[in-house]
């Protein structure tokens, strides 16, 4: 193999920066398949699994962009800006990097969609972000495809390692789902789980008050005064 | 003035002259409730004091005179009324109207008791803002009470037969939830889902029944509105500061054990409303009743704990509360009285909100219960020394990341009872505590939602 010249510089920089976009896209899918109301990742609180997500989601963006940057500046093979964004326009292996234009158009839907996020109807984000189930194994044909190193080798286990772990993700979310919990029991749930981890003592077991046992006071009833008295007084 | 030209005569609204003189008496109250006792206001009597409804015979006619009036909305955000009015009413499209009479704060009652004793302000308020914003869809949203249903819906019988009603009115069940009246709770419900808070954005005044433009006012809102359009700006504000102008419905927990519905003006000492002098032993020094109020939640269970001593020196306005961190809200007044541990009455009420959660949500969901099971704990003897730090800390986490105000006003609540009650949190340390095994004070409900069907 040749070393890195100035005339191959950017090739090899495509091609990196390629495989790292798919790590990272890989990183992001996982993560976000793992953002459950309900499940949760052993060890990781909740708001640092949605907090990697974004912040992977923007540096594999960051990566993305010098990946198309590199490829389009590239003498080697000509592949034009149209090319990167239009599927199957290319001239130099229309159908793996079509894919690639595919999966990039799709992501970047659902950036810009994050971005305005506020100010869009949550049903409408949500349906786009519903996309990156189609964007992750687009890009990765596209990387099989197009990139002859990634079907031997280190990098194809690099693939198959990918393809592992967005599998397995989404089968935990897919277990989790199923073990749902109705919404309206989802508070009693987060209760029964605090409980038994005894960190804290329960009032009622834990020691009591001096005055407790001497107490006059009538046991605590879970009602407080009645809420309908106008409506009783109304009736007399 | 150019700008004169594109609003023409909409600045001098004419005022009827009443057929009665203005409600209240000398001091100009009660203005919502009859003056004599809790006895229910019929249509021939409703009549006899005020007339027929002040129809304007156009729509945004009214709004002027509610912007002179400074009325706000009295379901605790206190909203200017004229704006919201004004922004559906530009919304265009076949707004809706509904009255909100939900109250799912269980420490408060003046709304079903005004539903249940002038239902007919409410229901001309509702009339009067459905012609101010062009709409011939409204609504009145009332918790789950038969009698209650019953009665409002022969009242709107009567009213049909008579010919006061421009538009047909229908009745909206309210689940016995404490959300159940958060406005987009409201327009979720209305448009035949269960009663569950949605984001902020869109407003429900620009999409909300049915993706329609839709006017929530609560039902004493209203009924102050029929009075303004009865008897003008003037007269409204005649009552209260310049600033938060008008009386409220304030539903009064004393230290002593009672609890009413007092319809006051804003701006007048919580000393005298909650009478804070009483049981206090006099000056001498004795020794305090187990009547005295020691601290007073203000604005119901998403409102704040203060000292009464703090409270003593203040009006029921939120020019004066603000600074202290609290609000009028939906106006609940609670004094508790010395013979209670606040922490265990916090404890108590927090855990039914961690209760009342939606479960939309997961920082409420998850986060409120955790919050609620500290709080047992810091209201026992000798709490873990983490625990203060871990409601502050989960408190924070929860903070400002549902879609509604539910876990931002649980920690408000929560928050406030820290600090207030900071001398008994350091009793309960060394095993010691004001009022062990004392019976609840706050009021809460029997039950809490257990199946998602509890929503609808």
């Amino acid at each position: 193999m040749n070393g890195i010249t100035g005339s191959t510089a950017l090739w090899y920089a495509s091609r990196a920066t390629g495989v790292v976009s798919l790590l990272l896209l890989t990183a992001v899918v996982v993560l976000g398949v793992l953002v459950n109301r309900q499940g949760r990742v052993p060890g990781l609180p909740r708001f640092v699994v949605t907090g990697l997500h974004r912040s992977i989601s923007l540096l594999a963006v960051a990566f993305l962009a010098v990946h198309v940057g590199t490829a389009i500046a590239d003498p080697y093979v000509s592949i034009r800006l149209a090319a990167a964004v239009v599927p199957f326009v290319s001239a130099y292996e229309p159908f793996w990097l079509g894919l690639g234009a595919v999966s990039l158009d799709l992501i970047a839907a659902l950036i810009v969609t994050s971005l305005v996020r506020a100010h869009i109807s949550r049903r409408v984000w949500r349906g786009v972000h519903w996309l990156a189930y189609a964007a992750w194994p687009v890009a990765l044909a596209h990387s099989i495809g197009s990139s002859t190193d990634m079907q031997r080798g280190l990098l194809l286990w690099v693939a198959v390692g990918c393809c592992i772990a967005v599998g397995a993700a989404v089968a935990w979310r897919v277990t989790q789902a199923a073990r749902d919990v109705p919404r309206a029991e989802r508070a009693a749930a987060t209760f029964a789980q605090a409980a038994p981890r005894q960190r804290f003592r329960s009032q009622r077991s834990g020691r009591q008050h001096p005055a407790q046992q001497s107490s006059p006071l009538p046991p605590a009833s879970p009602a407080g005064p009645s809420t309908d008295r106008l409506e009783e007084a109304d009736l007399r | 003035m150019t700008y004169a030209t594109a609003t023409p005569n909409l600045g001098r609204t004419t005022v009827r002259p009443p057929i009665q003189p203005p409600p209240g008496g000398a001091s100009g109250l009660p203005r919502l409730l009859p003056e004599h006792g809790a006895v229910p206001v019929d249509l021939p009597t409703h009549l006899g004091h005020h007339g027929r409804p002040p129809y304007r015979g156009q729509a945004r006619l009214l709004i002027p005179l509610l912007e002179e009036s400074g009325l706000t909305g009295r379901g605790g955000a206190a909203f200017p009324v004229s704006r919201k009015l004004t922004a559906v009413a530009a919304a265009g499209t076949r707004p809706i109207v509904i009255g909100n009479g939900a109250e799912g704060e269980p420490a408060s009652d003046k709304d079903k008791s005004l539903l249940w004793i002038s239902p007919h302000l409410v229901l001309d308020g509702l009339q009067l803002a459905a012609e101010a914003v062009g709409s011939s869809s409204v609504g009145l949203y009332v918790h789950r009470s038969p009698r209650l249903q019953d009665r409002l819906r022969a009242a709107l019988a009567e009213r049909a037969a008579a010919g006061i009603d421009q538009v047909p009115v229908e009745l909206i069940d309210a689940p016995p939830r404490f959300l159940a009246g958060e406005e987009s709770a409201l327009a979720s419900r209305a448009s035949g889902g269960a009663a569950l808070p949605r984001f902020k954005q869109p407003r429900v005044f620009e999409r909300g029944v049915a993706g329609r433009p839709t006017l929530v006012q609560n039902v004493e809102t209203l009924a102050h509105l029929a009075l303004i359009a009865r008897y003008g700006a003037r007269w409204f504000r005649s009552l209260g500061t310049a600033e938060e102008p008008g009386s409220m419905l304030c539903t009064v927990h004393r230290a002593d054990g009672t609890r009413n519905v007092v319809e006051t003006a804003l701006g007048t000492p919580l000393r005298n409303l909650l009478r804070l002098d009483d049981g206090a032993g006099g000056s001498g020094g004795a020794a305090p009743r187990a009547s005295t109020a020691q601290a007073v939640l203000v604005g119901g269970y998403h409102g704040a704990w203060l000292p009464a001593s703090l409270v003593a020196g203040m009006t029921l306005s939120n020019a004066s509360l603000r600074p202290a961190g609290a609000f009028t809200g939906a106006g609940v007044l609670a004094a508790l009285p010395a013979d209670r541990c606040g922490i265990a009455e916090t404890a108590r009420v927090t855990r039914y909100l961690a209760l009342e959660s939606a479960g939309q949500c997961g920082p409420c969901f998850n986060g409120l219960p955790r919050i609620a099971t500290v709080l047992d704990e810091l209201a026992g003897s000798r709490p873990d020394r983490r625990a203060l730090a871990d409601v502050r800390r989960w408190a924070g986490l929860v903070e400002g990341r549902g879609a509604c105000h539910h876990p931002d006003g649980t920690v408000r609540f929560v928050r406030s009872a820290l600090q207030a009650f900071r001398a008994e949190i350091q009793l309960h340390e060394h095993g010691r505590c004001t009022a062990p095994g004392a019976r609840p004070f706050l009021p809460l409900p029997a039950e809490t939602a257990t199946t998602d069907a509890d929503w609808n």
